[in-house]
């Protein structure tokens, strides 16, 4: 089974990830407001995050991790689309928005465009086997 | 319109009003955006002798076609006004995010006229333009800047998304070598911009945007973009300076003995060591890069006292090299305090180096004493610089005198000669006694000394043997120098980065980037056109000039690159022989003796009539 794996360590923030998503998702289009992967700066870290399932309810509980000595906000590492988020939803109509692999077999164009390997494209059992 | 965006945001500050316009199609595709539609506008719109730091003048903010699309490197915009310290044309280019942000907001330009009566700042969303007050922001640094605007926003998914632009207290001071700032540490340095948006009470402006960027040929534009993101990632130019940023070219250049040292008394530093880029390594935490950008040149470091998510962004080489060597400094942490003081307070790390150096000769040959700068400003003295370029961007005490820059500091204590730049521009890090090659270009640069205008080193440093152009030589420069010039503008105009550009192996592969602006714009774009265009706004720029009061008399080097051989490294006994260079340059450029360009070469630029 693919998976998309995610080294924060390895993302400086260039966004060419949102801009392959805005431009295989929407023809002859680059906005990232309409990208499904979506990169957000928490002090010197960029995270990138993928767009999941929308969510229908705000969640009840929030919550602050902390990680390398800087506090992240969960509901930004979250990757739902939800009432209380404004991303990962259509500009104006807000249409949720969630990440389909770019098709079937997988070939995500946000993994293609990256340069760094902050996004890579695994087989799990390879990655168990290792 | 595909690639541009097609509409300019007009700003009156004195009305507190705006007007959004269309972009006149055919303009977009003669100048192609950035550099060289600002350059024509402004061109149009201000007359050159205007005093640039009065309401008259105007502020432009200019994307380029491929700024945002994700071509690769597309993330530069440029600032383009009248010079307060060069008096020329000034176009300051800046990465980042806010180009980007900018055209997603729906504008491939902003232009600030007029002047506010009170200090403003212009929040922007989409077609939404809002003038906020910013009394409360004036005095405040950059840092602080970001920090206040984003928390008035008050929606922080929103503020998270908003870029800006911004001055400190060195641009509301109308200090000459003021610098507009972004994102904290990206700064659109030089020329003294951010001087030209302190007279006009203009604090910031903040830009979010939910709108497209159209692409002609979607399919053809994500053919070419990965197929050159793949060739990038295996460039050995580019992985080596992606992985250190410019800094990197402080041990090579000193080595080659063309690295500024004391006020570029000489070529070679016996501090190098302090300042070599792997003293960084340990320092170093991460890369970060600029919108669309797979180069990741920017390093961030850590101090062992910075707290945690403090950030200090990647020292860039003319940094190094105009607050370290050329400043007597070997200490690679102290410069880091130095760029983040230039970075927060809104300077140009460049021309503040090059003015402390001077100062620093001042002091150390006795022209200068301790009681009139109320600092002890010997080579070398890292706490006195710092303390120095506080009180410039905050005009107090000696930094009065600081904040006019290094021409006004030599002509106040009499020694003009010790004065190293161009049409009042301080010069960059490459001396041009070790590069002839650097020097015609330093001395033809329409904004003043800038290396970046042609990156002669390119050829004439950084190449391998078989391609590397004898440095000593003046033969074949001229030509080599107006190739890279009208290059350059290209880039400029496009809206991508010279860096990448400059670093990779070959340098400068033109078919790349007219394949991306064809695919993205579908304008018609080859080579041939690019290049036109590129000499075309040059020749534009140059009679700006020309009409500001600019002459021949003013392509000149100072007189240490003229007359001062250099005292040491592979280039000792050396000047720049500009002379042998010069009429050869004029010549090719189809410009006359005194530099004025022909009326065949205007026609041939369609820019007939002009002069």
């Amino acid at each position: 089974m693919k998976k998309i794996k995610i080294d924060f360590s390895k993302c400086t923030g260039c966004h060419t990830c949102e801009t392959a998503c805005s431009l295989q998702h929407i023809e002859n289009v680059v906005n990232p407001k309409r990208s499904r992967i979506r990169i957000l700066r928490v002090g010197e870290a960029n995270l990138p995050v993928i767009a999941g399932p929308y969510t229908e309810a705000e969640c009840t509980s929030k919550g602050i991790v902390v990680f390398g000595g800087q506090e992240h906000d969960v509901c930004v590492l979250c990757r739902a689309s939800c009432p209380a988020k404004p991303i990962f939803k259509e500009p104006d109509v807000d249409i949720p928005l969630k990440c389909d692999f770019c098709g079937e077999p997988p070939n995500p164009q946000c993994v293609r465009w990256c340069t760094t390997e902050a996004l890579t494209l695994v087989d799990v059992e390879d990655e168990k086997k290792n | 319109m595909d690639g541009w965006v097609g509409r300019i945001l007009r700003v009156d500050l004195t009305q507190g009003d705006f007007t959004i316009e269309e972009l006149d199609p055919d303009l977009a595709v003669e100048y192609i955006g950035g550099r060289g539609l600002g350059s024509k506008m402004l061109f149009d719109e201000v007359d050159p002798k205007v005093d640039p730091l009065s309401p008259d003048n105007k502020l432009l903010f200019v994307s380029g076609p491929l700024t945002g699309t994700g071509a690769t490197s597309g993330s530069r915009m440029t600032v383009v006004t009248k010079s307060p310290l060069a008096g020329a044309i000034a176009h300051s280019n800046v990465g980042g995010y806010i180009g980007a942000e900018m055209k997603f907001a729906g504008y491939d330009v902003i232009i600030c006229e007029g002047k506010s009566e009170r200090p403003v700042y212009l929040l922007i969303n989409d077609d939404d333009v809002q003038f906020k007050p910013a009394g409360h922001l004036w005095g405040k640094d950059t840092w602080e800047t970001e920090d206040i605007i984003k928390k008035e926003i008050g929606d922080s998914w929103k503020a998270r998304e908003t870029q800006m632009l911004y001055i400190g207290p060195a641009g509301e001071n109308l200090a000459k070598f003021a610098a507009i700032v972004h994102d904290k540490h990206t700064v659109a340095g030089r020329c003294g911009t951010g001087a030209v948006m302190g007279s006009k009470n203009l604090k910031a402006i903040a830009v979010r945007g939910t709108k497209a960027i159209t692409i002609a040929d979607g399919q053809g534009f994500r053919e070419t973009v990965t197929a050159i993101l793949d060739k990038w990632k295996k460039d050995e130019g580019l992985s080596y300076f992606g992985y250190t940023g410019s800094a990197a070219a402080v041990a090579g250049n000193n080595k080659r003995g063309c690295l500024p040292v004391l006020n570029y008394q000489r070529g070679t530093f016996e501090g190098v060591d302090g300042l070599n880029w792997k003293v960084q390594k340990g320092l170093l935490v991460s890369r970060s890069s600029c919108f669309g950008c797979p180069c990741h040149c920017r390093p961030e470091y850590k101090l062992p006292d910075s707290k945690v998510g403090e950030r200090h962004v990647g020292l860039e080489y003319e940094t190094v090299a105009l607050l370290g060597s050329n400043c007597g400094i070997s200490d690679y942490v102290a410069v880091i305090k130095s760029n983040d003081i230039c970075n927060a307070l809104g300077m140009d790390a460049m021309s503040a180096g090059s003015t402390i150096a001077l100062a620093m000769e001042l002091f150390e040959k006795g022209y200068l004493t301790e009681q009139e700068a109320g600092l002890k400003l010997n080579f070398g003295n890292a706490e006195a610089m710092l303390e120095a370029l506080r009180q410039a961007a905050r005009r107090e005490g000696f930094g009065k005198i600081l904040a006019e820059g290094a021409y006004a500091l030599a002509e106040r204590y009499g020694h003009p000669e010790f004065f190293v730049g161009v049409k009042k521009l301080e010069m960059p890090a490459y001396d041009p006694r070790r590069l002839q090659g650097m020097g015609l270009n330093l001395a033809t640069a329409n904004r003043g000394a800038c290396h970046n205008r042609a990156y002669t080193p390119a050829y004439e440093a950084f190449a391998p043997p078989e391609r590397l152009m004898d440095p000593s030589a003046t033969a074949g420069k001229a030509a080599m120098v107006i190739r890279l010039q009208d290059t350059v503008t290209g880039l400029d105009s496009a809206g991508l980065c010279l860096f990448p550009q400059a670093a990779m192996m070959p340098p400068f592969q033109v078919p790349d980037v007219v394949a991306q602006l064809e695919a993205a714009t579908g304008a018609g774009y080859n080579e041939e056109k690019f290049m036109l265009s590129g000499e075309r706004t040059w020749n534009l720029e140059r009679i700006f000039n020309l009409r500001a009061g600019f002459t021949k008399a003013d392509d000149n080097l100072p007189p240490r690159m003229l007359k001062e051989p250099l005292p040491d490294g592979p280039g000792k006994g050396q000047v720049c022989r500009l002379d042998e260079m010069l009429p050869e340059y004029y010549q090719l450029r189809g410009w006359d003796e005194e530099g004025v360009p022909t009326s065949d070469k205007l026609s041939e630029l369609g820019l007939e009539g002009l002069l």
